[in-house]
């Protein structure tokens, strides 16, 4: 039987005034009925690419030099825009990264899905929408025939990617393209949506390609994955030979840089001094002001809760994780901490007491540091590296030598050439930027520094090693931590502490060790448990109930 | 720059615009000494003269040569309404983006204070200044100055309300910078490219605002050749030469199209998404 989708030497050129760029040099892919193929890369590695050129969806300057697209057999590249246009949505699919935005706001979730019915399948709308609650209620939602009539922000992104996965399958297309579909989504709701993909995958048997940039989730989700890197398919194993023998050198390093849990980075916690760094207590935040307008009208509005109550404490030298869904408060507490966000209850830095943003004064600020998540929002775009690092220095003071010699030393500590300091941060890679964000972060000195997601916006081996930086400036200054991620597979490798919040709400506080002995709250084991882990490492792959064919149920290296 | 301006070239708009701008800029640096007259001198015999070998545009009501006249103007009403729409711009850049950083209250309290100035029509905003200012080419354009700065400090708060919420601002505040540095340092210069695509816009309007305001009688005064005025004193004579009225005013059409298509032409060029 030939395969549903075969792709045979197939290469992608972009045209731009200073020449063409090539983002797929010479692919070749197959995925049979039933099968579900994993495609990993980094960004820029010309995965989506390859997406939209299977979708025959390609910007004006697209060239293609040369290659076939097969979807069962039928060549895909030769067809007029109208045969392509009967094709998507009845014969292919594509769930995309984000449901928020790829779900119209304007129209109600049933009627976007009545819609592809209507139009591919010539059903009438009343077939159509009884249809569409049929699928709803095959994908999971509860209560279909109210789904049907909400509109998208009625609905939570699990709820609405179910909706567009309930599309994406609605004709039972012959294959079906997920591109990153669980990346937007919170660990737990991720969790779900895999486990809805395997089950639908092993029901209907597509074929599906699945996109990701996470090796260790694809390597759960598929039969077979195919390690892409600038564009070449560097290798294509079975899920389970990937993790434990790889052959290509791209593949050993991307799996070297998948966190490993059971593989501590840093050192051991310090012995408490009795006097904690930082101490907040009972510190809460809340969202919105309420106009005196309305409350002379008795109209005031419950405020949004960003923190309630929250009390933790950051010893010296410490690295205090912080882990929560997105929403559940852990960068407004960052906020409060660095005086963006007001706030009440109060904060004790080394014993001195902070009621509130007018209490923080300079040694304050220059004893706290926050790093953002993008470096590309959080470095500005108009300055110079080097105006960006002294910045620090004139308002803290500290260096001893002329400015550029500092700006110097502090590219050098995070393993930056100097000459960086004449670019502009645009002309920097995103693990460069960040360790600018960084550099500057350290420039004042501090004693408590507060990671906001810094990896997420990163690549898997650019991530790897600015975390080795973070360990290795730690260990020379002995400086705090407060990382704030969703990653638990990274927190767990190096934070002595865990803090795991959960809307607004600080739910459990444990050492390490604890956790790994096995959380008490339900739910941090959820948590835990919602995350693939890497195989063949030390700790062994927990596969879901619904887990698709041939990998085997865990096994060691 | 130089991809700027290729970019911008590689737009018909923008190439017309650029050359249009480029020719008046040559005008106002090389005019008075390319005029094959004094723009004073009178000639009670060459009246109301039509174009001719000796006069190629002709001669006004007094015999003077109009295009000595206009190559002389041009200096006066191309800077003024440059320099009118400049001083309009900071003020309206800076009182944008100050509102964008405060928020609440006092994003409220300055705005519908810009809201209410902006619903004067500019060119009765102007005429008030320049009235209670008095009558001089610098009153005009401090008049038209302050006449754009609420429009302009509405379009850059817009613009700069984004920038307020990226995180190089909140690093900025978090460090301890004062209000001063973080407005005119860190947001400042993000919000520059849309206010020179809508200055380049408004130098047009400001150009035949300062031409309307001289035909009024509020700008420039007799004798000068501002080409508002020209037209002003023009319209008496119409009847016995068309010519008088025809030329400044083609002149200003032609400075005010070129700074729209220059104005259209960069909106393009600095999108790097077209």
């Amino acid at each position: 039987m030939p395969p549903v989708l075969e792709i045979s030497n197939y290469t992608l050129d972009y045209a731009s005034p200073r020449g063409d760029a090539r983002a797929l040099d010479a692919i070749d892919l197959a995925i049979g009925r039933g099968e579900a193929l994993g495609l990993v890369g980094e960004s820029g590695s010309g995965k989506t690419s390859l997406a939209w050129a299977i979708m025959r969806y390609l910007p004006g300057n697209a060239r293609e030099p040369g290659g076939s697209i097969k979807l069962s057999g039928e060549e895909l590249t030769t067809k007029t825009p109208a045969e392509i246009a009967a094709l998507r949505g009845r014969r292919i699919g594509m769930v995309f990264q984000d449901p928020g935005t790829s779900l119209n706001p304007t129209l109600p979730l049933g009627e976007q899905l009545a819609e592809v019915l209507v139009r591919h399948r010539a059903l009438t709308r009343r077939q159509a929408w009884a249809e569409g609650e049929a699928m709803f209620a095959r994908v999971g939602l509860k209560q279909p025939a109210q789904m049907m009539r909400r509109y998208p922000h009625e609905a939570s992104g699990g709820e609405k990617q179910r909706v567009v996965i309930a599309t994406a399958f609605a004709c039972n297309p012959e294959c079906i393209l997920f591109d990153e579909p669980t990346t937007a989504l919170d660990v737990i709701t991720a969790r779900q949506i895999l486990d809805l993909f395997a089950e639908l995958q092993a029901e209907t048997s597509v074929a599906s390609l699945y996109i990701s940039h996470d090796l260790a989730l694809v390597a759960q989700v598929a039969h077979r994955v195919a390690v892409i890197h600038r564009g070449r398919i560097v290798e294509q194993r079975t899920a389970a030979g990937i993790f434990t023998n790889p052959r290509n050198d791209y593949t050993k390093r991307l799996i070297a840089a998948v966190p490993d849990p059971g593989r501590r980075l840093s050192g051991a916690a310090p012995i408490p001094s009795g006097v904690p760094l930082v101490e907040a207590r009972a510190v809460s935040v809340h969202y919105g002001r309420t106009s005196r307008l309305a409350t002379f009208f008795g109209r005031a509005r419950e405020r949004v809760v960003g923190n309630r109550a929250v009390s933790l404490s950051v010893d010296p030298g410490e690295i205090l994780g912080i882990v929560g869904e997105s929403g559940s408060g852990k960068s407004t507490l960052a906020k409060a901490l660095t005086g963006l966000n007001p706030f009440t209850g109060e904060i004790r830095f080394d014993g001195r007491r902070i009621g509130g943003i007018a209490d923080m004064d300079k040694a304050y600020r220059r004893n706290v540091q926050i790093v953002f998540q993008h470096p590309d929002a959080s470095l500005n775009p108009r300055q110079r590296i080097a105006e960006i690092l002294s910045r620090p220095l004139a308002l803290y003071g500290g260096q001893d030598g002329p400015r550029d010699m500092a700006v110097a030393r502090l590219l050098e500590q995070v393993h930056l050439p100097a000459d960086y300091a004449r670019r502009y941060p645009h002309e920097l890679s995103g693990g460069e930027k960040q360790r600018v964000a960084i550099a500057r972060a350290f420039a004042s000195k501090p004693r408590l520094v507060i990671c906001d997601e810094i990896t997420s916006a990163l690549d898997v081996s650019v991530q790897a090693s600015v975390v080795e930086l973070l360990l290795d400036l730690q260990r020379r200054h002995g400086t705090a931590y407060l990382f704030i991620t969703h990653d638990i597979n990274l927190v767990r490798q190096i934070a002595h502490r865990i803090a795991v919040m959960y809307r607004g709400d600080l739910v459990e506080l444990l050492d390490i060790e604890q956790l790994e002995a096995g959380p008490r709250h339900r739910y941090t084991r959820a948590l835990i448990e919602a995350v693939p882990r890497p195989v063949g490492g030390t700790t062994n792959i927990t596969i879901g109930r619904h887990s698709p064919g041939p990998i085997p149920g865990g096994f060691d290296k | 720059m130089i991809e700027l301006i290729r970019r911008l070239l590689r737009t018909p708009q923008g190439a017309l615009g650029l050359s249009i701008v480029a020719l008046v800029l040559v005008l106002i640096l090389v005019g008075p000494l390319a005029a094959p007259h004094d723009p004073d001198t009178m000639a009670p015999l060459v009246r109301y003269k039509g174009p001719s070998p000796a006069y190629w545009l002709g001669t006004d009501q007094y015999g003077r040569d109009i295009l000595s006249r206009l190559l002389y103007g041009a200096r006066a009403t191309v800077v003024m309404a440059f320099l009118a729409t400049a001083l309009g711009s900071i003020v309206g850049a800076v009182v944008g983006t100050l509102s964008a950083f405060l928020g609440g209250r006092a994003d409220e309290a300055i705005m519908r204070t810009v809201d209410a100035v902006m619903s004067i029509p500019s060119l009765l905003f102007a005429l008030l200044i320049a009235n209670l200012l008095g009558k001089s080419s610098v009153d005009a354009v401090m008049a038209i100055g302050i006449a754009f700065a609420p429009g302009m400090a509405r379009i850059t708060r817009s613009v700069a309300l984004t920038v307020r919420k990226q995180d190089y601002v909140h690093a900025a505040i978090a460090r301890g910078e004062g209000g001063a540095y973080i407005v005119l340092r860190e947001m400042l210069p993000n919000v520059v490219a849309p206010i020179i695509v809508e200055a380049t816009l408004r130098i047009a309007f400001a150009v035949m605002l300062f031409a309307t305001l001289s035909f009024l009688g509020l700008g420039a005064q007799p004798p000068a050749s501002e080409w508002g005025l020209m037209v002003a004193e023009a319209r008496r004579f119409m009847h016995l030469s068309p010519w008088m009225i025809l030329w400044p005013s083609l002149a200003i059409a032609l400075v005010a199209i070129g700074f729209n298509l220059l104005g259209d032409g960069l909106r393009d060029a600095l999108n790097p998404r077209t």
